[in-house]
């Protein structure tokens, strides 16, 4: 009996030990280790520079960076098994809007922090969280800009000016097209890419409001989008024979090796392409939507926000680092390497390559990015990409606001 | 027996424990919540069967359906034909057999989504380049970006990957049969293919049969393989039920609903498995 009973300890305690092997790793020798999580592959270099110095003046802090693929499925999946990171560096979309809404991260309003940013970024985010939770979840830092970038050489070559309306910029690639050059290197193997075509578009045709009408049930895709899809339809025209076939990274060494004149993507871009020929002379404009000047606003969002987990153990060092992410040497040196543009008050981005949207930050031709107010669930850039296969816009725009519908009413 | 009970019990309740707590528990909390309208965090409520008659109304599930099914046949059939020659091309007496038995498995030991991004570049640049330098017009785009052929790739991959295993599992059943069958055959004046469809196959029915079974259900599973080639894509072509299942349910927010889902699909798979059992069993030889 003895015997039998002993057994069956051991192997109980067998089970548990099994089981104990994966509690999670505590502070190790004294030191708090935090979490930090990104969601871009591209700032992975900037953050581990900037991780270096604040641990050398932060000895007592640790900081693991953790930047994985498909980010924002992955934060998802870790909100449902309450295992938030300490910090996130997420950008400002429909996730971050959830996350708001759940309640799971910390309310910043008021605080000095968010005092330094500017006003109209703060609202952008609200927004996405909505009237049901008041608060400001996150710190906008790094603001970015949908663009079309262009190889100077080819553009000088091909005897080409900046084009500020539709029909100019469709003569451009028209022209360039006849000279037998590619105009604009696709890379819709990625569909995310084809968002930013579709972004700029329904940004100045549809309107800022379409997504809090389309919720309201005043307006659809069938009715605002007509315009976008046929404009999207003959953009991919001036594409190369591998549009569907060529992912974001090989497209940007590619247009680095010079393979197009025009390239539509947004400032993110720009160190990937300069990494992979450093020499590249780059400009950039915003895409001439309709042919009224004044009409053509710049696509602009929140790419990078921080944001701290409400239930951290670690709030004061948490936000320790925020506040040294949020200084202005450090906010300079984020978007000096990341060449992107600052939400904090003050700090500018200085590099010639931006000069053609300058502009439009100084006098304020901006508008937000309209896919950060769709329902997450619905998918929205595989359904771009399928249209731009297929081409059948009626049955696509009806897709469009049957798939937004049906997320809704789940 | 009494003792020989209890050491059965020692050794089946941590296992059965383990097996509970990280697979039966959380399929059950899955059933439970594919009732509600939970979004994988916050309140919820129940909503009865809602969940359920909405995923026979979502078209995004149907066709996920559709082309999980024609790629799970398609690749079940390849996988068992090829790893069942390989299979007895490696059982023959030939040189260096046990190191090409291992050189086969190695696929099968390298990372589904290594071999993906592996397959990927393959796909992206090696093929296009051979296309353009013999002019082959087929080749000299990415397969991938095709919504139409997207899926042979992802079949070329895993097929590639899979083919591995069930050799070795072919393998062990061409062990168990006797050379004397095959002596008295030749005998008799049987030729190769006689002795084939005569000796061999009858006497692997029960390895044929698992074969069947388990590469249709890894098949139905398919998830990694797609992620690491097209993340469901060109479009919406290449959507497989398990990655829609995870991307709605933790992108989407749509926890509930996707449980459902996946309720409905586990049902799916066990039918279909019972009955591939049934039906090959029966053609088995009574030993």
């Amino acid at each position: 009996m003895f015997k039998k009973m002993t057994a069956g300890v051991m192997a109980l305690t067998l089970g548990a030990s099994l089981l104990a092997g994966c509690s999670s790793d505590g502070a190790d020798d004294g030191k708090v280790t935090l979490e930090l999580f990104s969601n871009k592959s591209e700032s992975i270099e900037t953050y581990k520079g900037l991780i270096k110095e604040f641990e050398a003046e932060n000895p007592d802090i640790k900081i693991k960076l953790d930047a994985p693929p498909e980010a924002e499925t992955v934060l998802k999946t870790r909100l449902t098994k309450n295992d938030l990171p300490d910090i996130m560096s997420i950008a400002g979309n429909a996730t971050y809007g959830e996350l708001g809404r759940a309640g799971v991260l910390e309310d910043f309003s008021g605080t000095d922090l968010a005092k330094t940013v500017q006003p109209s970024y703060i609202d952008m985010i609200n927004r996405l969280v909505g009237p049901e939770s008041e608060g400001t979840f996150g710190l906008p830092y790094a603001t970015n800009a949908n663009a079309v970038i262009y190889n100077k050489a080819k553009f000088e070559e091909h005897g080409l000016e900046v084009p500020a309306t539709w029909d100019e910029f469709i003569a451009s690639l028209e022209k360039v097209k006849a000279a037998g050059d590619t105009p604009i290197y696709f890379t819709l193997k990625d569909a995310w890419t084809g968002m930013i075509a579709w972004n700029s578009l329904g940004a100045n045709v549809a309107g800022e409001d379409f997504s809090e009408k389309k919720n309201a049930g005043e307006t659809s895709f069938m009715e605002k989008y007509d315009e976008v899809a046929d404009k999207m339809a003959t953009l991919v025209q001036y594409g190369h024979k591998g549009n569907m076939g060529v992912a974001y990274g090989d497209g940007n060494n590619a247009f680095a090796g010079g393979k197009s004149v025009f390239y539509l993507q947004g400032n993110w871009a720009i160190p990937e392409i300069l990494k992979a020929n450093p020499d590249m002379e780059l400009g950039v404009f915003p895409m001439p939507v309709t042919n009224d000047p004044a009409e053509n606003k710049l696509v602009s969002g929140v790419d990078v926000l921080l944001a701290v987990s409400e239930s951290t153990e670690h709030k004061e060092e948490a936000m320790k680092f925020a506040e040294f992410m949020m200084n202005k040497e450090t906010a300079q040196k984020y978007i000096d390497e990341q060449k992107a543009f600052s939400a904090i008050e003050g700090v500018y981005q200085e590099d010639p390559v931006f000069e053609g949207i300058k502009a439009n930050f100084e006098n304020g031709t901006i508008t937000s990015f309209p896919d950060h107010y769709y329902p997450a669930g619905m998918g929205a850039e595989n359904l771009v990409q399928e249209f731009l296969i297929k081409k059948d816009k009626e049955k696509f725009l009806k897709k469009m606001d049957s798939e937004w519908e049906k997320v809704q009413n789940r | 027996m009494k003792k020989k009970n209890s050491v059965f019990l020692i050794i089946t309740i941590p296992a059965f424990l383990l097996f509970f707590i990280f697979h039966s528990f959380p399929a059950l909390q899955g059933i439970f919540y594919s009732f509600t309208d939970w979004k994988g965090y916050g309140d919820w409520n129940f909503v009865g069967l809602k969940n359920y008659l909405n995923v026979f109304k979502d078209e995004r599930a149907g066709d996920a359906y559709l082309f999980t099914f024609k790629f799970a046949i398609v690749a079940t059939i390849l996988v068992n034909i090829i790893s069942l020659l390989v299979a007895i091309g490696l059982n023959s007496k030939i040189k260096f057999h046990k190191t090409l038995r291992a050189i086969y498995f190695l696929p099968y030991i390298l990372s589904i989504l290594i071999v993906g991004f592996i397959f990927n570049f393959i796909f992206a640049h090696f093929l296009p380049q051979i296309g353009d330098a013999f002019g082959w017009e087929f080749l000299t785009r990415n397969i991938l970006g095709n919504p139409d052929l997207a899926w042979i790739g992802i079949v070329i991959v895993a097929v590639w990957q899979a083919v591995s295993f069930n050799t070795i599992l072919y393998l062990a059943g061409l062990v168990t049969i006797s050379e004397d069958l095959y002596e008295a055959a030749s005998i008799d004046g049987a030729g190769v293919w006689t002795k084939f469809w005569k000796i061999t196959f009858p006497l692997i029915a029960p390895f044929f049969t698992i074969n069947m079974v388990l590469s249709l259900k890894n098949f139905l599973m398919v998830f990694d393989q797609i992620v690491a080639l097209t993340g469901g894509g060109p479009g919406k072509s290449t959507e497989s039920i398990s990655l829609l299942i995870y991307r709605g349910g933790f992108e989407g927010g749509e926890f509930a609903y996707q449980s459902a889902n996946a309720v409905i699909y586990f049902i799916v798979i066990i039918v279909f498995s019972v009955i591939q059992l049934k039906f090959l069993n029966k053609r088995e030889v009574e030993n």
